[in-house]
This record gives structure tokens, C-alpha cells and sequence, in this order.
């Protein structure tokens, strides 16, 4: 009689401690991150951190401790100053669309969502740079550069709602890098805040390199959060191209799109993009509300060029001949606005229109050369299929930037074991044919796992000590880029 | 979460359509007001189905976070994924009403009581036509206007009728209850307008109260509502059905059978091509349109057709934003007045320097021309401006107010 019912009273008491326990820490958490956020707002109640546990992986829950909302950047410096007495991770987020897993609490901890610091707070347009606050929206920046007839290069399709925050700390690339380039060739400066409180700036409107010879802003560059908190950036701009010229070509197999990518690559026209959707593609945009016409069954290459307007009027025709003489029969062009922005609309949204397809997606960003082009998509094709799980390609061809979406259900046991196995092997092949990990979305918590496939010890050591320089006690985003980033209290 | 709520949405796959890209944070109002992720179309989904599945226990939070919601619907057309939040939402908030874990303001709960008995409701709201009639400033919502007191959008139809003996395509018409009750001059312009253009219209009888008001409050009375409409318009032998209220057309468009179309009485008459207005050469005035919620996001139009507004004769053009939402949300300025308030603030401070003498703000939905109209109450307009309903600029019988 005695045993159980004494075990009972121990159960009984030991959860009571330990959740009484819970909520002291969390209180005393709330008050803290009160007093350090007079003015912001701070979230601990479970309703209030439920909406903080994904980023664009929705099917990936990783709740937090809790989540403020710094009033301004003032406000973040002095969050900084005392986050460390804290004892637990700091995670930045800007608007959570990240797909590897970036801005979420991996180890728990207090996200830091930079909602409030959306400020555009200069406009140079004589000096071609702008001056903005983390939390700006991409295309809020592009609205309020195009009347003054310049604009912000890097173009990731989530646009409408991604950070430059975001943007900066994952190095985003977008449709339009082909030509452009990515963000790090945009950023001029950063104004950076470490855990101590204090803020560093790495360049400025000038640009320049830091205070001596290296480029210390190119380690803030992609740095995913790991190492400090970005609170503005001195951003580079370009005049508007005066004209731009849109292409539409459909092929009927993989090898013929691959040819018509490397005659693109290879053309004085230098397409400033290069973007391709696989039938799988073409018919998830065909059954939705973005709709474009594409036939059925194809390949399809979206390609722009754009300029001067007569040196552009000029290069139309050779393009269009390109892409027909690399096996299209159905190449269509066009400057008009609304037709170009359908396409690109079609195209842009792709990631979302995923959904009507699937509960859940898993995207992989590997770049590969692109003479492996056809080989890896192959691979990609058959390891799905052989694994009965849909794989949707819409990527960045010109830069051989893949992103193979493998569609499961996270509610049916073993789907997602199937689409990890599926790109793991997807890996080793991208690494053998001597590609990498990630082009633009980062690596996050979703691909650390394979860093060590392209990384020996030595490597991974050495890039650790980066991170651990900055926060020697990885309070900043662990257990993100390194599997084995943990903070220790 | 009642099991048939739980068993709609496990069946649909409704929340997990969503892929969590955040398309819909751009667009939402209450996130672009609170930058909280919570308050936004994801975060909301996201506390609906943690709860639905367990992970989530019934929270006080959840509760705020699904009543901020103005219902705007703009994240349904921002959304790739065709997640259906709109109609998720009002599921939601039903439930959330049937079990008093949210009461909407006492003055909603009368009215949607109200506005189920229409001789009753019409009969108490004579005061406040009598009052606007005779242009006195009884509340901050009511927009100047000149309704019959007594006769009705009905009778005024038979009397039109008569008179003109139109021809053309047969029409029916939602009279609307607080259209009728408060803002009848509205119904009788479009009834003007339609005749003009040759239509033969016909006020069903029996029906009643498109139900966007129960919708809106999450109050019960929606399927009875419907059921009534549905008798009432469904048997009929018409070319169209034609609501000239943005969001009651698209209310009771769910009410009627799917190949029963409501057609919005601008898109329509933007395809038979209306009578033009012709003013004078020195007419300084300025129309600003403004497009509603829920005849961009609801019904899925693109706008009002440029023909429409071309044929009230001014100078138009699109206001800033036009299909961001006004704050109105139905009663939404009711429920939560603060919100409401910050959120036309900034859709209404172009007026302040908006050219044009006078200036007209022209929308199609009188909860969106109440709205409006406060932004003057309130002072976020301190200049003069006039809030009026399209079809009033296509009325042959234009009343200037100002
Ligand atoms: C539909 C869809 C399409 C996409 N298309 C592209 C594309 O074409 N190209 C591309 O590159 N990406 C793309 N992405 C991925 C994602 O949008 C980008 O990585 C974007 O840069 C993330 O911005 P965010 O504001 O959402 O940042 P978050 O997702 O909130 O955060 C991303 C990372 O940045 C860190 N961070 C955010 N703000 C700060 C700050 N102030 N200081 C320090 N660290 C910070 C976070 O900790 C995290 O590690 C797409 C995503 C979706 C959902
Ligand atoms: S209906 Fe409007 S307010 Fe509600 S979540 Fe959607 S966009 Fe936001
Ligand atoms: S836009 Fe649609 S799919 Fe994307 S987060 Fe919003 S509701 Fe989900």
C-alpha cells in the first residue's frame, strides 16, 4: 500500500515545484525585460509567444521565452546593454520569412522583433545611398526610392514584407543578382550593437572597407543574427534602368532548358535575369489565381534584360532568337508594364502557392555549377519520385541557385524523415559536383546539419571562433549555422 | 473550439494551408499598426491552430488577438495559398461569442437584434431620418443627407416604375437595413440611376438584413437571415441581382445559391455603359475614390469601372491607398474606436492638402462613407470635404449638401 501511494505524493510535489519554479523564472524574466523596455513591449503569456514560434518553415515550432518589441533603436541599444545579465539566447527577427529556420528559438530564449524600427531615415538620391532603419519592408524602400527615379537592387520574392534586417543578416540575393548581385554588394555600412551595448559602425554612406584595410562589415554580412543586432544600414542605390524587356520561353525537357541557361549565361546581352519553373511549377501557377497562359507540360525560362533604351531595343531580337534557337518554340517578349509584372507576379509568389498544393514544404537553396544543371535536377526528380513525395522546382537558374520544394504533410509520420533522407543525398551530390549549401536563404538550424559535408574540422573551428569572439557564450541565435552552437548560461 | 468547428477545419485542411510565407503581414492593418506578429493574419491562424490541435489552451490572448481583427479581408488576396481567412475568421469569432469568450458592446448586441425585425428597426430609426432630413448633426457616423422619412425604398420604386416604364434588364434590388433605415437617400439615387438606364427594378419582398451585421459582431442570426434571403431571391426571374453596399452584396452573395450572382450596382452598371453626368467647364470639384473592403478583397472586383466614374463627369482619381482598409470593418469603429481611429488617420490625412474645391470623398459602401465622415468629427480633416456614394454622382437628381 505504502510504495505507490508515497510515489504519488512525490510526483505530485515535484511537479509543483518545478512548475511554480517555471513560472518564478518567467516572472522574473518579464520584469527584467520590462525594466530594460520601458517603452516597447514585452510578451511572455502563452497565446503571445505562439505566434513567434515559426518562420517561413511553418511546420517547425520552436516557442520562446518570450518577445519584445523595442520601441526604436534607442531602445534596442539599451535591450543590448543589459541582455547578457539575462542569461538566455537573443534572437533578432524581422519579419520571420527566413527559410532555414533563422529567427526562431532554437534554445528558446527572448525574440526581438524589429517591427517598430521602420524608419527610411535619409534619401540621398545625388549620392545614389539611403539611409534605413532594420525593419524597413523591402518593397517600402522600392515604393519610396522609384519617383526619385532610382532603386535597391537586391530582389528576393519576398519583397512585400522582408526586413532589410533580414535581408542584410542572410546576404538575401533575389531574381535580379544574376546581373546585380546580391545584398552584400549593396550594403555600405552597418550599424551593429553587441550583446556589451555597445554599437559599432562598419562603414557608412562613403562605403569604405572599416577603420583600416578589411572589410569589417562584410562580417555582419550573412551573419544570421549569430553575432550582433543590426540597427541601420547605409545602403548603395542605382539609377533606374530607362528600359526593360521581359521574356517568356517554354521548352519541352530539361536538357533543352539547360542549353538555352548556358547560351544566356554566355551572351553579351548580360540578362539581368535568368529564372526557370519546371512543369510541376507551371502547373501549380496554371491552376491558380495567377494564372499566365503558360502551356502545359513545359519548362519555362523567365529572362530580362534592360538598360539604355536603344542599346536594349537593339538586343530584344538576338535574345529572342537565342532562346528559340535552343529548342523554344513558344518565345513571347514584352515591355509593357502590366504583362511583365503578371509574370513576374506568377513567379514571385510561387513559394506561397505552394500551399494550395501542401501543408507543408521543405526548400532547399544549393548552388551548383551550372554544367551540373541537368544532372541534379534529375536526381532531385527521381529520389522524390522513387520516395513518393512531389518536388516543385522554381529557382534562380542563371546563378545555378536551386530551390527544390519537397511537399509533404508533417501530419503523416515518416513524410518528413522521407524529404531529410531526400536531401541529404541531394547534398552530398551538389557537394561532389562542387557546389554548396546555400545561396541566399542562409543555413539557419534547418541546414546545419550539413555543414560538416562541406566543411572539414579545421574549417568549422575556425569559423566558430568568429561567433565566439563576438558572444563568447553563443548567447546570440544558437544553435543556428553550427549544429554544436549552444549557449551555456 | 466546438467539435463542428474542429471537424470543418480538420476536414478543409483550411489552416494548414497556410505555408507561413507572411505575404498577408504586409497588408494587414493591425500588424502594419502594432507591428505584433500575433495581431496579423499568420499570427492569428497560428493561435487558432495551435488551439485547434491541442497545443495552445484557451487564452485571454487569443481572445484580443481575434477580436483586433477589422476584417478587412486584405489578406485573402495577398495570400498565394488561398487560405481562406475570412471565413475561418468569422467561424472563429462565432464561436467566440457563443462562448462568452467575447461579448461585443451592448449597443451591437440591440441592434443586431434590431436589425432582424425590419418594420420594427425601421420604424424606431424614423427619428433619425426625420433628423438628417432636417440636417441636424446627430452623431459622429451620420454623413449629411436628405432621406424620405416615410416613404419607402419600395414604394419609391413602384412610383419610378410607373412613371418611366423602363425596358431593359430586370433587377433586383437589396434594399439593405441600416440603408434603408438611416440612409434611404442613398437607395433612392441608385434607384434614379438604375431606371435612367433603362433597368426594371424589383424590390423583393420579404427580405431582410443581408446578415453582414451578425458576421460582423459574431453575434447568432446569420443562418436565418440567409434563410429569408433566400426565399426571397432566389425563385425570382431576373437578370440581376444588384446591391448598391459593398459588404452587404458580398454577404448575401454567400447567402444565395452559388450560380445566383450579386452583382455590385457599379460593376454592373459599368457594363451597360451609364448615362453621363455633364457639369459645367469651371467645376473645380475634386472626387477622390475610395475603393471598400469588401468589394476589392470580399468581392473580388478590381474597382469601381473607370466607365462608372467617368460618367459622374468630375475629376476623379483613385485616393492614396485606395484598397487599404478605412477602419470601418462593419462596426468595427464601434468595437474597438481606438484602433479604428489611428488607422484612418493615416488613410484620411491626404485629404488635409487634397486639391480640389469642394472635394468629394466617393466610396460605395455606407459603413466605409460613416467612417469617412468621422474623420472630420474627430478633426484628423480639418478642411471641408463632403462624403458621398458613387451612384449619388450619377444621380439625376443631385443634392449638394455643402
Ligand atoms: C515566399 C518566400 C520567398 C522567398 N524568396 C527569397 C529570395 O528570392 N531570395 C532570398 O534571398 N530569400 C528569399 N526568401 C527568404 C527570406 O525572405 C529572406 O531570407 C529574407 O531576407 C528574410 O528577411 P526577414 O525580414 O523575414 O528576416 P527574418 O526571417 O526575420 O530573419 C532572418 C535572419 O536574419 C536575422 N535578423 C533579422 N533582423 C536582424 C537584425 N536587425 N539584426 C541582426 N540579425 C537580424 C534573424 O535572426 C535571422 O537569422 C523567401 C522567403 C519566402 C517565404
Ligand atoms: S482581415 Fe484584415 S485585419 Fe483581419 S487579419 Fe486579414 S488583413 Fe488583418
Ligand atoms: S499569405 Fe497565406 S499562406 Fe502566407 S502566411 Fe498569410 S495566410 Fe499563410
Amino acid at each position: 500500500m505504502m510504495g505507490p501511494w508515497r510515489s504519488f505524493v512525490l510526483k505530485a510535489s515535484s511537479i509543483d515545484i518545478s512548475t511554480h519554479k517555471h513560472s518564478l523564472v518567467k516572472s522574473s524574466l518579464e520584469s527584467q525585460l520590462k525594466t530594460l523596455l520601458p517603452r516597447g513591449r514585452v510578451f511572455t503569456s502563452a497565446a503571445q509567444l505562439a505566434g513567434y514560434g515559426a518562420d517561413g518553415l511553418g511546420y517547425k515550432n520552436h516557442i520562446p521565452d518570450a518577445v519584445v518589441i523595442p520601441a526604436d533603436a534607442e531602445e534596442l541599444v539599451g535591450f543590448m546593454k543589459g541582455a547578457k545579465a539575462l542569461h538566455v539566447p537573443v534572437i533578432l527577427r524581422g519579419a520571420g520569412t527566413s527559410l532555414s529556420g533563422g529567427p526562431v528559438a532554437a534554445q528558446g530564449g527572448v525574440i526581438v522583433h524589429t517591427s517598430a524600427l521602420k524608419r527610411i531615415r535619409e534619401m540621398n538620391v545625388k549620392g545614389f545611398w539611403c539611409e534605413v532603419e532594420c525593419g524597413v519592408a523591402l518593397n517600402d524602400l522600392d515604393a519610396a526610392l522609384k519617383p526619385h527615379g532610382v532603386f535597391y537592387p537586391p530582389d528576393p520574392s519576398s519583397g512585400p514584407v522582408c526586413t532589410l534586417g533580414g535581408n542584410v543578416a542572410s546576404n538575401a540575393g533575389g531574381a535580379h543578382c544574376f546581373r546585380y548581385g546580391v545584398t552584400s554588394n549593396y550594403v555600405l555600412g552597418v550599424e551593429a550593437v553587441t550583446l556589451d551595448g555597445t554599437v559599432h559602425r562598419f562603414g557608412g554612406p562613403a562605403g569604405g572597407r572599416g577603420p583600416w584595410r578589411e572589410d569589417w562589415k562584410r562580417f555582419m554580412i550573412g551573419s544570421e543574427g549569430t553575432l550582433a543586432a543590426f540597427t541601420r544600414f547605409w545602403l548603395r542605390l542605382l539609377p533606374l534602368p530607362e528600359k526593360v524587356w521581359t521574356f517568356r520561353a517554354t521548352y519541352p525537357d530539361l536538357k533543352t532548358t539547360e542549353a538555352a541557361i548556358h547560351a544566356l549565361v554566355a551572351h553579351t546581352s548580360y540578362p539581368a535575369a535568368i529564372e526557370m519553373l519546371d512543369p510541376r511549377g507551371v502547373a501549380m501557377v496554371e491552376s491558380s489565381q495567377m494564372a499566365c497562359g503558360l502551356p502545359e507540360g513545359s519548362f519555362m525560362l523567365l529572362v530580362e534584360i534592360d538598360g539604355p533604351e536603344p542599346l536594349v531595343n537593339a538586343r530584344v531580337e538576338p535574345v529572342a532568337e537565342l532562346l528559340r534557337r535552343a529548342g523554344s518554340k513558344d518565345v513571347m517578349f514584352s515591355d509593357e508594364d502590366e504583362l511583365r509584372k503578371k509574370l513576374w507576379k506568377a513567379r514571385k509568389a510561387a513559394g506561397g502557392l505552394l500551399g494550395q498544393l501542401s501543408p507543408a514544404y521543405v526548400v532547399q537553396d544549393a548552388v551548383i555549377p551550372k554544367r551540373a544543371l541537368a544532372e541534379v535536377l534529375q536526381l532531385v526528380y527521381d529520389e522524390a519520385d522513387a520516395a513518393g513525395i512531389p518536388a516543385v522546382n522554381v529557382f534562380h537558374a542563371g546563378d545555378g541557385n536551386l530551390h527544390p520544394n519537397f511537399l509533404f504533410d508533417s501530419r503523416v509520420p515518416g513524410d518528413l524523415d522521407k524529404v531529410e533522407l531526400i536531401s541529404k543525398r541531394l547534398m552530398q551530390r551538389v557537394i561532389e559536383v562542387g557546389g554548396t549549401l546555400s545561396g541566399e536563404h542562409g543555413i539557419g538550424n534547418d541546414k546545419s546539419s550539413y555543414m560538416p559535408l562541406v566543411f572539414g574540422p579545421d574549417s568549422m573551428r575556425l569559423q566558430l571562433a568568429v561567433p565566439a569572439s563576438f558572444n563568447p557564450a553563443h548567447q546570440m541565435n544558437p544553435l543556428k549555422v553550427f549544429d554544436n552552437r549552444r549557449f551555456a548560461a | 473550439m466546438t467539435p463542428a468547428l474542429q471537424s470543418s477545419i480538420s476536414r478543409s485542411n483550411y489552416f494548414s494551408n497556410c505555408t507561413h510565407c507572411g505575404f498577408c503581414l504586409a497588408v494587414c492593418p493591425t500588424y502594419k499598426l502594432t507591428g505584433d506578429e500575433n495581431n496579423s493574419p499568420r499570427g492569428r491562424l497560428r493561435l487558432w491552430s495551435e488551439e485547434a490541435s491541442g497545443r495552445l489552451s484557451k487564452d485571454k490572448w487569443t481572445d484580443f488577438y481575434t477580436e483586433e481583427c477589422v476584417g478587412c479581408l486584405a489578406c485573402e488576396t495577398a495570400c498565394p495559398a488561398t487560405v481562406p481567412y475570412g471565413e475561418l475568421f468569422e467561424q472563429t469569432r462565432h464561436q467566440h461569442v457563443a462562448s462568452n469568450r467575447f461579448k461585443p458592446k451592448l449597443q451591437l448586441r440591440l441592434a443586431s437584434a434590431a436589425v432582424q425585425r425590419l418594420l420594427i428597426f425601421n420604424l424606431a430609426m424614423l427619428p433619425t431620418r426625420l433628423l438628417r432630413r432636417m440636417g441636424a448633426r446627430v452623431h459622429r457616423f451620420l454623413f449629411p443627407g436628405r432621406p424620405a422619412v416615410f416613404q419607402s425604398t419600395a414604394a419609391y420604386a413602384d412610383e419610378l416604375m410607373q412613371r418611366h416604364r423602363p425596358t431593359g434588364p430586370r433587377v433586383a434590388f437589396l434594399t439593405g437595413c441600416l440603408m434603408e433605415a438611416a440612409f434611404r437617400e442613398i437607395n433612392f439615387a441608385t434607384l434614379r440611376v438604375l431606371i435612367e438606364n433603362n433597368c426594371r427594378v424589383i424590390i423583393p419582398e420579404g427580405q431582410g438584413c443581408c446578415g453582414a451585421f451578425q458576421e460582423h459582431t459574431g453575434l447568432d442570426g446569420v443562418e436565418k437571415l440567409r434563410a429569408q434571403n433566400r426565399r426571397a431571391f432566389c425563385s425570382l426571374d431576373v437578370d440581376a441581382i444588384v446591391s448598391n453596399s459593398s459588404g452587404c452584396g458580398y454577404a448575401l452573395g454567400k447567402a444565395l445559391h452559388p450560380n445566383q450572382q450579386v452583382r455590385d450596382v457599379l460593376g454592373f452598371l459599368g457594363e451597360l455603359g451609364p448615362v453621363k453626368r455633364q457639369r459645367a467647364n469651371n467645376d473645380e470639384t475634386r472626387v477622390y475614390v475610395d475603393l471598400p473592403c469588401h468589394l476589392v478583397h470580399g468581392q473580388k472586383m478590381e474597382g469601381i469601372p473607370t466607365k462608372v466614374l467617368d460618367a459622374t463627369g468630375y475629376h476623379w482619381e483613385l485616393a492614396p491607398n485606395a484598397k487599404d482598409c478605412c477602419g470601418s470593418g462593419g462596426v468595427y469603429n464601434i468595437q474597438k474606436p481606438e484602433n479604428a481611429h489611428a488607422i484612418l488617420k493615416e488613410k484620411s490625412a491626404f485629404l488635409n492638402e487634397a486639391e480640389g474645391a469642394p472635394v468629394i470623398l466617393a466610396t460605395s459602401n455606407h459603413v466605409c462613407m460613416m467612417q469617412w465622415h468621422s474623420a472630420g468629427v474627430a478633426g484628423l480633416v480639418t478642411r471641408p470635404y463632403e462624403v458621398r456614394h458613387v451612384i449619388q454622382l450619377l444621380d439625376p437628381r443631385e443634392e449638394v449638401f455643402s
